[in-house]
């Protein structure tokens, strides 16, 4: 089996495709990125070798320190309620007999949807004139400006939109959670009735577990993802009130394709891409500890 | 399985290479194609089969104008992309060398970056030829295209902002339009006594607040030139006595202001919630074509205090490297030919930019209360944030005139703050 | 009849709650849509005064949404396809395989997962314009496809990566070529990823909105997103309009997943359980 497995030409077919493709389409536009990294650089005019220029400027820039605050907000906020919230209902999902296709649809159904047309709603529906604010005045409540209001560390507005991507996101991790859990052995369980588990407990000891290295797999794509969260920010606020609301994501658009300084762009990406790598790594070290046998 | 995996793969492929061929043939650049017609490229900002706006559904008409009178001879390709992602695409195909032959673009700082670096060709000998030049209104109007003395960008409209406002919420109020920024006070007071909400507006969109903020520093006479050479100081008083204006209008504002959009609070005025809009005349026909019945009610009169009116221009710009400039300034001249500007007018709600004769009846009520403004002011101006060095600048000005009306600073430090970012980036 | 007990009774009043959470908004928005632009601003809330379907047929014609979603769909479906059989070969590769470099290689891949495409879009469109791949939808299959792989390599190697050893063994022992391993026994058993993957990748292009928007120009070769965004002008949006066209864009979306997770989660589970 080893020599099957070490097979020179086999780890070649299976390799081949998806790595030439990955090095010709993206790699070398990121290195070509990391390199206008360098670069004052508009794109309407050749790129211009300044050396560190731009990571000076990185320092010095103000908007950046909120981005940057408020995207690892993000990155902590999703991590730790998306693992929560979708093993949770991944397991009262999976426990339940009638209609548990429909509440996984129904759950998964943001998902299916664009951020931007889901941005848009959510900015009408937070909008003061005419949403929740709209039915809270009918109950003699004077709801608070959603999207707007600037007080404290973590203002009002990151929170609505961690919660309006939790909303969205939460079905990803749910369903990935259920892939694994469904391919769990059903013996296993009954063995653990049989030692006197009740269902919580068996959820503990069993299903936990084995589930772990996706959870390391789930943790680090909604990691990577709410590091580079763009949609729903850019489609309710814009990073707006005075770039309170940017994020790193944002802040590279705006910088990139609002005032054209597409060196400086870039050199926010990097600073994107290490934080990726270093939580990634970081993920993988504290969750993915041992492998079970399923 | 492994064979039919594998045509699987086989026919996507088939598919795949057909799209390619498409692709080739279709591609957008300018080209001359067999029968010797010379093809162009035109780029915009809105759809123009989706758009309900009155001023696109214009360009639409000059567009197939142009391609049925110079068919056999031109044709130009029509490339829309929404304003979000207009710069980001229009960017991208410059660097790609495949700059569209002509393309709109703000004046102000957009169009310098244009300038630039050359992608824009100077337009003065088109200009010069069969009197094209004189056909506009004046001089006056490519101040804002012309660089070094020479004309890079053709207007097609001008916008002016202006206060709107609701001629029976005045008369039930007993309110005088306002002539002075006192008078303006009192108005707004008497409104309010009267039960209205006096002014909607929209800090939600940045540049509408910060258009009013523009307004009062023209009345206190901030210098943006001698700003940006360092000859005077936004730490002169002059923006901080503005922005305290601001925060003293503010507390006429409707309620939501902070989080309404430019949509929400121009639907205030037109759904008769709010007296007084202030907008550019882009606004009327949104107004009108929303409630129809407001029309009649609907008076204009120039923000109170100012001699100039802040005034925008839509502007075609012609890529330097186009290998039909003939055709593009063909396509252009009927974008200012009196049957366009004659549609401005009449059916969009803009100012014409050339002497073009039209019927005053047709157009919407408010565009002859709009020329009436136009007309007795003593000039224009161009909005703030487009009138800065760079448009990060201008974006700054707004963000910083929003956090004054939200309270987050006073207005002395929006001046120190205007005056720093300017001594870092701007001089 | 089994009695219901009281826990899964909270369960159940809990996942109502969640669905109306869930289904609320987009209630609202099939509620705007037949509604006047002026009349959402109005009143956002009230079902709409004179119901009207203009709004439904101005967006269809005037979006050219017909050709858009065959667009959408082509992408995808294609997208769909190569990227699960070459992300899923990849992935076997990184985590059954033994080789070198095989860790090394997942790193290199995820690398692609972690940059904004903001960044690598100019790059990629002048290098793309230089082949005449702009304005084609084949420009448009490879970015979404290479984009898509990262996410379906990691996702898969964790999959194969929990497949237990015996199984290979087996097959080995019954004289199966190492191509025969992944398409009979791997790949069948990694199922459920290979469809939670491929929702990932389809969504994810159904919805991709500025490199659709900066590769294409021909009116013709538009996507669906780009179509959506059509209804938003410079200075006003026509809301009413564009919600009717989110609706006609997601309807199709919503009955062919529903169709298809059903089954096939089903199926999975229920083959899942004897591996």
């Amino acid at each position: 089996m080893d020599k099957l497995l070490r097979n020179k030409k086999a780890i070649f077919i299976f390799m081949a495709p998806a790595f030439i493709l990955f090095t010709f389409v993206l790699f070398i536009p990121i290195c070509q990125s990391i390199y206008y990294s360098f670069c004052d650089y508009n794109a309407l005019t050749p790129p211009k070798f300044i050396g560190l220029e731009n990571y000076k400027n990185l320092l010095q820039d103000k908007t950046l320190v909120i981005a940057l605050k408020n995207s690892l907000f993000f990155l902590i906020f999703s991590c730790v309620t998306q693992l929560i919230m979708g093993l949770f209902l991944a397991a009262l999902l999976t426990n339940i007999d009638k209609g548990r296709n429909v509440f996984k649809n129904i759950i998964y159904l943001p998902c299916v949807l664009s951020s931007a047309a889901l941005g848009l709603l959510w900015m009408f529906i937070f909008s003061p004139k005419l949403g929740i604010n709209q039915l809270l005045a009918k109950l003699g409540i004077e709801g608070p400006l959603w999207l707007m209001d600037i007080n404290g560390f973590i203002i009002l507005p990151m929170w609505v939109i961690a919660f309006v991507a939790l909303w969205q996101y939460v079905g990803q991790s749910m369903m990935l959670y259920m892939a694994q859990i469904s391919g769990i052995s059903k013996s296993l369980y009954e063995a653990s009735y049989i030692d006197g588990c009740n269902k919580v407990k068996s959820f503990r000891y069993i299903t936990l577990p084995l589930i772990r290295p996706m959870v390391a797999t789930a943790m680090s794509l909604n990691a990577i993802g709410s590091l580079k969260f763009f949609d729903l920010i850019f489609n309710m606020t814009e990073g707006g009130p005075n770039h309170k609301t940017e994020v790193l994501a944002t802040h590279l658009y705006q910088q990139g394709f609002k005032y054209f300084k597409y060196g400086y762009a870039s050199a926010i990406g990097v600073l994107l891409l290490i934080l990726c790598l270093l939580v990634t790594a970081f993920i993988n070290k504290v969750v993915k500890t041992e492998q079970y046998e399923m | 399985m492994r064979k039919k995996l594998l045509s699987a793969i086989l026919s996507t492929m088939m598919v795949a290479s057909l799209f390619a061929g498409c692709g080739q043939s279709g591609s957008s650049s300018s080209s001359t194609s067999a029968d010797g017609v010379e093809e162009i490229t035109w780029m915009f900002w809105d759809d123009l089969n989706a758009t309900e706006d009155l001023i696109s559904l214009g360009y639409k008409d000059v567009i197939d104008r142009f391609n049925a009178d110079y068919e056999g001879q031109y044709h130009v390709n029509v490339v829309t992309t929404n304003l979000e992602e207009y710069y980001a695409k229009l960017n991208a195909l410059v660097a790609a060398g495949d700059t569209p032959d002509v393309f709109i673009v703000s004046p102000g700082p957009n169009l310098t970056d244009y300038v630039e670096p050359g992608v824009a060709a100077p337009l003065d000998d088109y200009l010069a030829q069969d009197g094209w030049k004189d056909t506009f209104t004046s001089d006056a109007v490519f101040t804002q295209q012309t660089y070094d003395g020479k004309i890079y960008a053709v207007p097609l409209n001008t916008a002016a902002a202006c206060c709107f406002y609701n001629t029976e919420m005045f008369e039930d109020a007993g309110v005088e339009v306002p002539t002075n920024w006192d008078e303006m006070l009192t108005a707004c007071d008497k409104l309010q006594s009267a039960g209205y909400t006096p002014i909607t507006i929209s800090a939600g969109t940045a540049w509408c607040l910060s258009m009013v903020a523009g307004y009062l520093c023209e009345e206190e006479g901030v210098d943006l030139a001698a700003l940006a050479d360092g000859s005077a100081s936004w730490e002169d008083g002059k923006l901080e006595s503005a922005a305290t204006k601001l925060v003293e209008l503010s507390k006429y504002f409707q309620p939501t202001a902070a989080g309404d959009t430019n949509d929400v609070a121009t639907a205030n005025f037109y759904n008769e919630e709010a007296a007084i809009l202030i907008q550019g005349s882009w606004a009327i026909a949104q107004i009108n074509g929303s409630n129809p019945d407001f029309e009649s009610k609907c008076g204009v009169f120039q923000f109170p205090g100012c001699d100039r009116l802040i005034a925008k221009s839509d502007s075609l710009a012609m890529s330097s490297t186009t290998e039909h400039p003939e055709a593009c300034a063909a396509l252009m001249k009927y974008f200012t030919d009196d049957t366009a500007q004659k549609y401005t007018a009449e059916v969009g709600g803009k100012i014409p930019v050339t002497n073009v004769e039209y019927d005053a009846s047709k157009a919407p009520a408010q565009l002859a209360y709009v020329m009436d403004v136009f007309q007795n002011a003593k000039g224009t101006f161009g909005f703030y944030n487009e009138s800065m060095p760079t448009t990060e600048t201008g974006s700054h000005f707004d963000d910083t005139m929003v956090s004054v009306f939200l309270g987050e600073i006073t207005p002395a430090e929006a001046a120190t703050d205007m005056e720093e970012y300017y001594k870092a980036n701007c001089r | 009849m089994k009695k219901i007990s009281i826990p899964k009774i909270i369960i159940y009043i809990f996942l109502v709650l969640m669905a109306v959470l869930y289904l609320a908004p987009l209630l609202w928005v099939f509620n705007v849509s037949f509604k006047t632009n002026a009349e959402i601003f109005t009143a956002p809330f009230a079902l709409p005064q004179a119901p009207t379907f203009e709004n439904f047929t101005f967006a269809w014609t005037a979006g050219k949404l017909g050709i858009a979603t065959l667009n959408s769909f082509l992408v995808c479906v294609i997208t769909l396809a190569l990227s699960m059989i070459i992300g899923s070969m990849a992935a076997f590769g990184i985590a059954r395989l033994r080789w070198k470099f095989a860790k090394l290689s997942l790193t290199y891949f995820l690398l692609g997962m972690m940059i904004p495409v903001h960044c690598v879009m100019i790059p990629l469109f002048t290098r793309f314009a230089k082949v005449h791949l702009t304005n084609s939808l084949i420009g448009l299959v490879l970015p979404y496809l290479t984009f898509a792989l990262p996410v379906t390599i990691f996702i898969m190697v964790g999959f194969f990566e929990g497949m237990p050893n015996e199984l290979i063994e087996s097959a080995c022992i019954d004289g199966a070529t190492i191509y025969q391993i992944f398409f009979r026994v791997c790949l069948p058993l990694g199922k459920t990823g290979l469809f939670v993957t491929g929702l990932m990748t389809f969504i994810a292009n159904w919805n991709e909105l500025l490199l659709a928007m900066v590769f294409i120009s021909d009116d013709l070769k538009k996507t669906l997103p780009v179509s959506l965004s059509k209804f938003v002008g410079p200075y006003n949006t026509n809301y009413s309009q564009m919600f009717a066209a989110i609706i006609i864009a997601i309807v199709p979306t919503i009955i062919v997943y529903c169709a298809f997770s059903n089954q096939i989660v089903d199926g999975l589970t229920a083959g899942a359980v004897k591996g």
